[in-house]
Parts: C-alpha cells; structure tokens; sequence
C-alpha cells in the first residue's frame, strides 16, 4: 500500500493543461518533486487535496480514496504550502491553540519539543518570523499531529543555505523515522542532497518517475566544440545547450556506445536544464 | 462546529465586528435613520471575509481536517451570532429612545418593534446578496460587498419612503410600542422568516458554489 497514489490526473485551465497525471510515493522515503515554474507542480499539490478539482483521475491515500475519507486523510498528512502564509499578525499560540482543536491525536509533548528543536517563540506572529522558521512553524503543526506523510511545496524556496541545509537535514531525520516526504522544488541542489526518488514534472505531464541514482545514472553529458553538431549526435540528443565553445548534449545513457563519443556523469541541474531546453538550441 | 466557531472568533472574525456592536446606542439619535445601525454589522461581515482573503483564512481552513462545507456553515452561524448579537444589544436602546421626552424620529422609522422586523429582513438580504457572490468567488470580497450594500441601500430608501409615503408604514408601523402591537409582531415574525429563508437560501447556495471553487 502506497501512502499516496495518484492515477490519471487531469485538469485544464485556459492556458495551462495538466495531462493525465500518475504517480506513487514509497513509505519513509523522501521524493523530490521537480519541474520548472509553471510546470504544474502546485496544481499536482493542491489536486491532491482537492483544492483545485481536477477533471478526472483518483487521489488515494494509503489505500483509501480522497474524497470519500478527506477527513480521516487529512489527519494523517501535513501539507505545507510555502510556510505559514496565514493569519500573519497572529501569535504563534493563538493559531497553535486553535489548530490542535481539530486534531484527536494532538500530542502536546511533541509539539513542544518541536518548538523547542526550531527555536521558535510562540510569542511572536508569522509576520515576525523569517521564511525559514515559518516553514519549521508549519512542520511543527504537522508533526504534533503526527502526520505519516508530509507534502511540501517549495518549502526551500526563498531560504539562505544554511537554513535549506538545516530543514533538509530534518527531512532525513523525519525519514529516517518512517515519514514520507514529498517536496517540490526547483532548486535540484536539495534533492542531491536528500532525496530518495525524483518525480520531474514537464508542461503539466509526469516525465519521470524514478529512484534519483537511476535517473541521474539515465543520462550522460557530451561537450562538443565548435558551431556545427554532428547530424548523429543531434538525432540522438535529449537536450542541447549553448556554450562559450560549442555545444553540452544530454544524451541518455543507452545510446552512448553507439555514438562513440566521451561522455560524463550529469547532474540533476544540468539533467534539468537540457531536456528543459529541448533540442533547439 | 464548537472548535470550527472557536476558530471563527479567536482567527477568523475582524475586532471591528465587535466595536461595531457598540454602535447600537446611535438608536437615542433623536433622528436618523436607525436600519444604519444594523448595516454596521453587515460591513463587520465585510471585514472578516475581507480580512480572512489577506490571512489566507480559507486555504488554513481547507487544510484542518473538516468538510469544506463546515467551513461555510461557521461562517454563517458566526455571522448570525454577531447578527443576533447586534439585535439584542440594540433592544434596551429602543426601549430608552422609546422612553426620551422628545417626539418619536423624524428622520424615519421609530425605534420600535416593527423597525426590528424590517431589520432583520434587511439582514436576511444582505446574507443573500453578499455569500452568494461571495462564495462563488472568494477573493472578489469587494464586488460582493459593494452590491449588497447597493441592494440593502435600496431596501433602506424603499422601507423610509414608505414610511413617510405608505399609510401603513406612517400611521401603524411608525408609532411608539406598544401601539398597533399585533401589526407590530407580526411584521417582527415577517421579518424573522425572510431573515431565515434568505440566509438559509444563502447558505445552500454557498455550499454548492463554495463546494466547486478552485482555490
């Protein structure tokens, strides 16, 4: 049973499609979810939740289908969007006191040492807190109700690199306890670090699925010099991008011996950058 | 409902609904039109949903573990608790206006029973008009407002031309209570069912409007 399994979600919006979206998370790993701006990522998110109402598809969530079971799911996941974006001038005690109401198995104990862990003032107000705590804010909430799954999205948008380094160091402790993770994100750097498995997210439609070292193991870097692309090499290529002396290919890795060509390792950023700028270069 | 009301008054619920409660003694204005007063509570209501778009009021509520209609449904009954609240607080203030040694309000209708009644139906529109905008878009809290307070504008105009123009409104309805008090009551009972039949009209509308919205 998967603790989230998503089955051909589509939703349409005048200038955005999400096209028939399917994916499912593995218990107590961390899944990077990637794709540039725009990709659709959000929309996944909040079409989980039913936030946004996709056309079609299924949402289940371990085992049991969204919509007829919201409220019992919704006490087993955390969503996190962005931080806490709410209520901004009210005390962190207030919204605490009144979020812990809707939860049967709040855990007062655990709440406080998440608060004491981030260092967070209840005191203070959201306004007050800086992107990072307001995540860690969030969490806090979402852990005291003990949520087996936490879904993210952007949570390291907008943090310095230390306190990205610190909430990813949480994500693999919480997962190192049993939770899964799901985050978006377009800062691959994150996922290099933390990430057990990659969803990529392309113009509203699921490119990849996969554990992070086989597909980053998918896809080799060539460079070639000079302004002209071998016919072969350009057929072949996934991805191509200028630079200062000619041309970086991504290919994938199976067709590498038939090329012969030198190949290296590929990042997860320069994966995305080049099947993000097509073969046009 | 308990924790989801909870929520509404210590979250969700703007202080200026409350202070606006304090604005039921502008009903010892000797004249003037006193169906202003219950328009405040309507601009409380304003506030809050005003409020609530710039606190993300309904995303944190989407994401606790309720139905998305509890969330419309606490909204309602919170608005009619703030709605009876300035009823009740404006009573005693009638009965004193009713009590001051000067003539009954030039301006329009009496302080008196029948003002209540038509009170109330005016509530009971501005409930119609504004959640059923209101929840069909959420964050066009603005053109919600702006046409039911247009809407109770109108009601207010039509009910104080009546009253100077309607010898109903001028002879029966406006005098001091208890005179013509079954005519009284039952414009008080008039009011009270248009008061629920439009917001419980409202709040079967909102629920499928707000049920279908894309946040």
């Amino acid at each position: 049973m998967f603790p989230l399994e998503v089955r051909s979600l589509s939703k349409t919006y005048p200038s955005f499609r999400l096209k028939s979206v399917s994916f499912s998370l593995e218990a107590g790993k961390i899944t990077g979810f990637i794709g540039r701006n725009g990709a659709g990522k959000s929309t996944t998110l909040k079409s989980l939740f039913n936030l946004v109402h996709p056309e079609s598809g299924t949402v289940r969530f371990f085992g049991e289908n969204f919509t007829e079971h919201e409220i019992s799911i919704k006490c087993r996941v955390g969503f996190v969007a962005g931080g806490t974006d709410y209520y901004p001038r009210k005390p962190l005690h207030t919204i605490t006191g009144v979020t812990k109401l809707f939860y049967h198995d709040w855990d007062d104990g655990d709440y406080r040492k998440y608060i004491t862990q981030f260092g967070l003032d209840e005191s203070k107000t959201p306004s007050q807190l800086s992107t990072g705590m307001k995540v860690k804010y969030a969490l806090a909430l979402a852990l005291s109700h003990h949520a087996e799954l936490l879904i993210l999205d952007e949570p390291t948008s907008g943090l310095d690199p230390v306190s990205r380094d610190e909430l990813l160091d949480l994500f693999m402790e919480l997962s190192r306890k049993g939770t899964t993770v799901l985050f978006s994100t377009h800062i691959t750097s994150d996922l290099d670090k933390c990430a057990d498995n990659i969803l990529y997210i392309k113009d509203g439609a699921i490119l990849a699925e996969s554990t992070l070292p086989a597909f980053s193991g998918s896809y080799r870097l060539t460079e070639v010099a000079g302004d002209t692309l071998p016919p072969a090499l350009k057929k072949k290529a996934a991805g191509l991008r200028r630079t200062k002396d000619g041309y970086s290919v991504l290919l994938q890795t199976a067709d590498t011996p038939s090329l012969a060509v030198e190949t290296n390792p590929a990042s997860l950023e320069e994966i995305m950058i080049h099947l993000e700028r097509g073969v046009n270069a | 409902m308990k924790q989801l009301l909870k929520k509404e008054f210590l979250l969700s619920v703007h202080p200026a609904s409350y202070l606006f409660l304090l604005l039921s003694p502008m009903l010892l204005i000797p004249n003037y039109p006193y169906y202003v007063v219950f328009f405040y509570t309507s601009l409380g209501v304003f506030f809050t949903c005003l409020n609530g778009r710039e606190n993300n009021d309904v995303f944190y509520s989407a994401m606790l573990p309720i139905a998305k209609r509890d969330i419309v449904k606490a909204r309602f009954v919170s608005t009619i608790l703030m709605e009876a609240a300035q009823f009740l607080t404006a009573v005693p203030f009638a009965v004193i206006r009713q009590k001051m040694p000067i003539p009954g309000n030039q301006a329009g209708m009496d302080a008196n029973i029948a003002l209540f009644g038509l009170s109330l139906a005016m509530m009971g529109l501005f409930n119609l008009l504004f959640f059923c905008l209101y929840y069909a878009s959420i964050t066009k809290v603005g053109k919600a407002f702006g046409i039911a307070s247009f809407g109770i504008a109108l009601y207010m105009l039509a009910a104080e031309t009546c009253d100077h123009v309607v010898p109903f409104f001028r002879d029966c309805l406006d005098t001091p209570d208890p005179q013509f008090l079954a005519e009284k009551l039952t414009v008080l009972l008039f009011g009270l069912l248009c008061f629920f039949l439009c917001t419980a009209t409202a709040y079967r509308k909102s629920v499928r409007s707000f049920g279908a919205l894309d946040l």
